[in-house]
């Protein structure tokens, strides 16, 4: 077993409440033990680095921490831009001694641990596409997906900035079309699966969000995806909650039924309603992992 | 060396597009525009492309490679080639072809002349008829913009504007940037505001192609997110997406978490969200939101509340707050360095070590500021090891060899 | 005739721009026309700096940098018009700077000098290595507030000249096709150069020499024309330019053994001696056995990666894209590749050619500050004085005079001829014609010259032209005819380059960037203190001489 930080994030302990249940029941069948991050906030999403980005630094400076101070050298994420914000804050702390002073000066003065600068931010995606996580992942989902069409979708802050990302191709990603068929589903292909889903101005720019959102929906169902799969709760949020609003403008019914990366796994894996939680979802998944007789 | 290309053939004439496969022999130095060029010679004249300086800088040779907006002349085929690899090239996305590979650049250049794009001289000019006086390190906080090509890459691949082609985009708004954080401009309010308007900053949708075509560096998408902080930090704050991004602000004050049953209200205010109330019933349905918000307050929230207060009376706010992360975040571009001098020639196959004659051989005069320096070779830069993405489209990959083969002739 | 203006700008790169923002302001209608987008100007290209006696980094003035020209000049630069240049490029720099250019800065926050080749002092502004690119931007902004219309992707052809005056541009409009007649009052040609002539250069495919081939079709002289400069430190095998400026902040030029061989030919200026100095001594070592490859070695390693990464980050990366290499642990493999047109369309003071209504500066302008010999940063400054003097006055006779005409003959006749080119059904590609032409410049007209070699390529010049009239065009349609374009290109190729050869094969001498050690090793002032003037006459090259204009300065040996 190994001991990683597990910093949730805003949406796992709120709407998406499903994603936080199902990781946590799949993490130790796939040698992961997960300690909880308790006094941490929002990493800011891209808004506070956008706000106020000396506050979005420090904001997640802190968060570092504190996941340093539970002993572990890794900080596990489930959502994309969490990874995104936490990478990119350490990579201007590990690589600054100067900033890394100055930062650790203010994390100080409000009561929080010094930061080292030695801790390494990581999706869970990540975990379970290469190494021991992949080896365990292939034993336990033994029950498998029997042939599942299953639509990765990846979504941008878990590719882009590569330099920052520096995981896999960010044009030809691998990771979850492995875990996919490791999982005995079927991984479609379809070129909007690296794209925006809206999700950032879906509120402010309700319309070109859609106008992005649209195309992953609409691609997956014509490769014939039976449901998608996201490693971004917020992905998550746009594609299932929002598809509504796709149906509303377009008069067409998609309901294509999208599964967060931990449900998917969880659902080769053996996991039971209580973890998944498939009820929480707008498009309900459960007809079409009927005949998995879920 | 043998390298195959998939051309997307298109004559706006006749409207007809037509996929082309050409194999030619090319050196193996060659470069995608060498390809082209040995195609255009050899094989068919009538291909249609620009070109010019071939050393990346003159940004006329923008297109797409296996969909990906790079230049032409920085991408070279020889790893392609041994993969045995046959790409395709089209013309780049988000402006309309003119023919094969030549795309209508009208519409890129009229974003950029909405941005104002020229030095607007503020009150403080230098009395003396001589240059103003500003430290190198002011002037670094429009160094990226000011690497900027204008060749397109960014703008070919903007998620954002395939769905608003309004979107004044990632490479004008950089421009904007250049202006706004350039102290010898007057004008920075005025620019807010009108970058601030409809298919501004607020446009972007934070998909990061920009910064991953960017040939040059420049990461727009950053450019695009000081333009956000300093509109923020001057109050230009009225527009939804700024609403938006200062909620964020406000939930990790109060609560810590995101306050996401309010986002919507607190972005677009509570009277056009009312029209959102049937969509938020549905989202109630199934748990996404309560009826009853009750704040969900993290622990030690008040560390959070404190550490803003204390960050606001330093001098590091708006843009600048992205700016001093940006020589941290080079390092993972440039990589290399970490060694010392003598380590350096002392690398196996290394070039001997330069001496002036006369001197004792391996006496060379070490120059000032000399000697290896520490570079920042972090540990996760690795870039990325699956493929060749990177190497021909961004930064040149952190800590790997150089795209090497080194042609004969 | 499309359209008419007071002031009609070729060529749009750092003195097209510079001209017409004068112009401009001078309160004339001026256009541009480029074959390229501005902003894609060849211009930007230009890495180290561009000079000016600013006296930021150390004691300088203007006399100082006249002096260093005129010498590095090889004596043969015209002194009334470096005095001009050196006195009036602080303020022109200074003005750029207040436009926004984006240069260094010193602790103090006054704009940066680093030194550079042949310069008693530290001189040259930069912007870490992408001061062509920062000018660029600079001018670019500055047309754009002031509007001034671009037609772009207009390939100029030909000069319309009409009543002892040129009146307009003939172009081929290369995005929609057709041939158009731009008119104008007054005419600047600042197209740049020719390097393309060279299989081995520094420069874009752009630079052809177009302006310098019209000008020379209409009659005008050419001046200078055999001076072309080698720059010393290109990327093999592609002939990409690395900047001096890598040298001026301490880069090391070795041979095979290490061996930092300047100190033979220069003994204290070492690396940082006069261009022409560097390329010839690298030639030596290479012709002599001590090169790599038909190379020597420019050697940072000992800049270290800070320094390497944050001054030198272009010439870093081109490195490594184009020749494999990382400077922080290689040195890189460089060679002399053709750079710089020394000789042009000649001009006075003001830009003013021969013919009533055109001027010229930049590259293919000869005022001449260059003479022999250029020193590097100093044709960055002299787009901006000359090009701004070549607007001022284009505009001043333009606002003095009313009418445009162009006679439609003109521009039958120019249909017709290109009608014939274009219509053409086989004969030979132009490419192979190019190619030809490329690898004999280099082989017979590069950084030594023999009096054999030089009249053998007369004759390959001679018969290229003979086959040109066969060439033909694959491309028969209308919109972006690049082949085409390419194809009229490869004739003001053609013709400039005859122009070089016969002019050196008369100059029986050495001088500055025209080297010949074998037969005639030394500078002759008593014979050849003297311009060299090419005319296209009768389908060929007719040679005469000029005076070279002296002020203060006699010709002195020159040594670094």
């Amino acid at each position: 077993m190994r001991r990683v930080a597990y910093y949730k994030g805003c949406l796992a302990s709120l709407s998406a409440k499903e994603l936080d249940s199902s990781t946590k029941a799949l993490a130790p069948m796939v040698g992961l033990e997960l300690v909880e991050l308790e006094s941490v906030t929002c990493c800011g999403a891209g808004d506070i680095h956008e706000a106020e980005p000396d506050y979005y630094l420090h904001l997640n400076a802190r968060i570092l921490a504190y996941a340093e101070a539970t002993g572990c050298d890794m900080l596990m994420t489930v959502c994309n831009v969490c990874t995104l914000n936490l990478r990119q804050a350490n990579f201007m702390l590990q690589g600054d001694e100067e900033l890394l002073a100055r930062v650790n000066e203010n994390l100080a003065s409000v009561g929080v641990p010094a930061y080292s600068g030695k801790v390494d931010v990581r999706h869970f995606l990540w975990e379970i596409a290469e190494g021991e996580g992949y080896e365990a992942l292939k034993q336990v989902a033994h029950r498998g997906l029997k042939g599942l069409k299953v639509a990765p979708f990846y979504g941008c802050q878990i590719l882009r900035p590569s330099k920052i990302m520096g995981f896999e191709d960010p044009d030809r990603p691998w990771s979850l079309e492995r875990i996919i068929e490791a999982c005995g589903g079927e991984a479609v292909d379809y070129p909007a699966k690296v794209k925006c889903c809206g999700f950032p101005i879906i509120a402010a720019r309700e319309e070109t969000a859609l106008g992005e959102l649209i195309q992953p929906v609409e691609q997956a169902i014509e490769a014939g995806a039976d449901v998608m799969v996201t490693p971004c709760p917020l992905c998550h949020l746009s594609l299932d909650a929002w598809q509504q609003k796709l149906e509303a403008s377009t008069g067409r019914a998609f309901k294509m039924p999208v599964l967060h990366l931990a449900q998917l796994v969880g659902v080769a894996a053996g996991l039971e309603e209580a973890e998944l939680k498939f009820k929480r979802h707008i498009v309900d998944p459960r007809p079409a992992l009927e005949r998995l007789e879920v | 060396m043998k390298v195959g290309l998939k051309i997307w053939r298109y004559d706006s004439a006749t409207g007809d597009r037509a996929l082309r496969e050409y194999e030619i022999e090319a050196p193996e130095e060659a470069t995608l525009l060498d390809c082209l060029d040995i195609v255009k010679d050899r094989h068919d004249g009538s291909l249609a492309y620009r070109k010019s300086c071939r050393m990346m800088i003159c940004g006329s040779c923008g297109m797409r490679m296996d969909g990906a907006a790079v230049l032409a002349c920085k991408t070279r085929m020889y790893d392609i080639a041994q993969e045995g690899r046959v790409p395709v090239i089209s013309a780049m996305g988000n402006l309309p072809i003119v023919k094969d590979l030549v795309v209508d650049m009208d519409p890129f250049w009229s974003k950029f002349k909405a941005m104002w794009p020229w030095l607007e001289p503020g009150y403080d000019r230098p009395d003396d008829g001589r240059e103003y006086r500003i430290s190198q390190e002011r002037m670094n906080v429009i160094h990226k913009e000011a690497l900027c090509i204008n060749c397109g890459c960014c703008v070919s691949e903007c998620n954002a504007m395939e769905s608003d082609p309004e979107f004044l985009g990632p490479q004008a708004l950089a421009k904007g940037m250049r202006f706004v954080g350039d102290p010898r401009d007057g004008a920075t309010v005025e620019r807010l505001e009108r970058y601030n308007r409809e298919h501004g900053i607020w446009d972007c949708t934070r998909c990061y192609f920009c910064n991953e075509r960017c040939p040059k560096g420049v990461d727009p998408r950053d450019a695009i997110a000081k333009l956000g902080a300093e509109s923020i930090r001057l109050g230009i704050d009225r527009d939804m997406g700024a609403k938006h991004a200062k909620w964020f602000v406000r939930s990790t004050e109060t609560t810590g978490w995101l306050r996401e049953e309010e986002l919507i209200p607190k972005t677009q205010g509570y009277v056009s969200a009312i029209k959102q109330l049937k969509f938020g019933a549905s989202l109630a349905r199934h748990g996404k939101v309560r009826p009853v918000p009750i704040p969900h307050v993290a622990r030690d929230v008040n560390e959070a509340r404190n550490l803003r207060k204390v960050v606001q009376e330093q001098d590091r706010e708006g843009a600048l707050g992205i700016v001093q992360g940006e020589r941290a975040l080079a390092r993972l571009a440039h990589g290399g360095g970490a060694e010392s001098l003598e380590e350096i020639y002392a690398r196996p196959g290394a070039a001997p070590r330069p001496f002036l004659p006369g001197d004792a051989e391996g006496g060379a005069v070490s120059p000032p500021g000399a000697g290896g320096s520490a570079g920042g070779a972090s540990s996760a830069g690795e870039g990325s090891a699956q493929g060749q993405g990177s190497l021909t489209q961004a930064d040149v990959t952190p800590g790997k060899e150089p795209t090497r083969k080194r042609g004969g002739e | 005739m499309i359209a008419k203006h007071d002031v009609l700008v070729v060529g749009a790169g750092c003195a097209g721009m510079r001209a017409a923002i004068e112009a401009y302001d001078a309160g004339a209608d001026v256009a541009m026309i480029s074959k390229l987008h501005p902003t894609r100007s060849h211009s930007g290209a230009a890495e180290g700096g561009i000079n000016a006696a600013l006296g930021n980094a150390a004691e300088d003035n203007a006399e100082i940098h006249a002096y260093d020209t005129v010498k590095g000049s090889d004596y043969l630069g015209d002194q009334d018009a470096i005095e001009v240049f050196a006195e009036e490029a602080p303020g022109d720099i200074v003005q750029l700077e207040n436009w926004g250019a984006f240069f260094s800065r010193r602790e103090d926050g006054k704009l940066a000098q680093r030194p550079f080749g042949a310069a008693g002092s530290p001189r040259t502004v930069y912007a870490a290595d992408i001061t062509g690119h920062v000018l660029i931007q600079v001018l670019w902004e500055q047309v754009c507030k002031r509007d001034i219309p671009v037609y772009e992707e207009f390939f100029a052809w030909q000069l319309v000249e009409h009543e002892d005056r040129c009146q307009g541009v003939i172009c081929w409009d290369l995005l929609h096709g057709g041939l158009k007649t731009v008119g104008g009052k007054t005419v600047v040609l600042a197209t740049g150069g020719a390097g393309r002539q060279y299989r081995v250069t520094t420069n874009a495919y752009a630079c052809t020499g177009d302006g310098m081939a019209m000008a020379l079709h209409a009659g005008l002289p050419l001046k200078d024309m055999e001076f072309m400069q080698f720059h010393p430190t290109t990327l093999y095998p592609t002939g990409i330019l690395l900047t001096e400026g890598c040298r001026g902040e301490g880069a090391y030029l070795i041979n095979k053994d290490g061996e930092r061989f300047m100190k033979h030919y220069a003994p204290n200026a070492l690396e940082l001696a006069s261009r022409d100095v560097v390329s010839r001594s690298e030639q030596t070592e290479i012709d002599e056995g001590r090169g790599i490859e038909g190379s020597v070695l420019l050697d940072m390693r000992h800049l270290g990666a800070e320094r390497i990464i944050e001054r030198l980050p272009g010439s870093r990366e081109l490195s490594m894209v184009y020749a494999g290499v990382d400077p922080i642990y290689d040195p890189v493999p460089v060679r002399p590749g053709a750079h710089y047109h020394m000789g042009g369309i000649e001009t006075d003071n003001d830009g003013a050619t021969e013919m009533t209504g055109l001027y010229a500066a930049g590259e293919c302008a000869c005022v001449s500050i260059h003479g022999a010999n250029r020193l590097g940063g100093n044709s960055l400054m002299e787009t901006i004085t000359f090009g701004r003097r070549a607007g001022r006055s284009a505009a001043e006779w333009a606002l003095s005079h009313t009418t445009v005409e162009v006679p439609e003959a003109a521009e039958r006749d120019a249909d017709a001829r290109l009608r014939e080119l274009l219509d053409r059904e086989d004969g030979e590609r132009p490419w192979k014609l190019r190619d030809e032409l490329g690898t004999s410049m280099l082989e017979n007209f590069a950084v030594f010259r023999r009096e054999e070699q030089m009249a053998k390529q007369i004759e390959i010049i001679e018969g290229l032209r003979e086959r040109y009239p066969n060439v033909y065009v694959e491309d028969k349609g209308e919109v972006f005819n690049s082949d085409l374009t390419q194809a009229i290109e490869l004739g003001n190729m053609l013709d400039t380059a005859l122009c070089m050869v016969t002019a050196g094969l008369v100059r029986k001498e050495s001088r500055g960037a025209h080297a010949r050690p074998h037969d005639y090793p030394t500078r002759d002032d008593e014979n050849f203190l003297h311009h060299s003037i090419t005319r296209w006459k009768d389908g060929g090259v007719e040679l005469s001489k000029s005076e070279v204009r002296f002020t203060k300065w006699e010709p002195q040996e020159r040594k670094y």
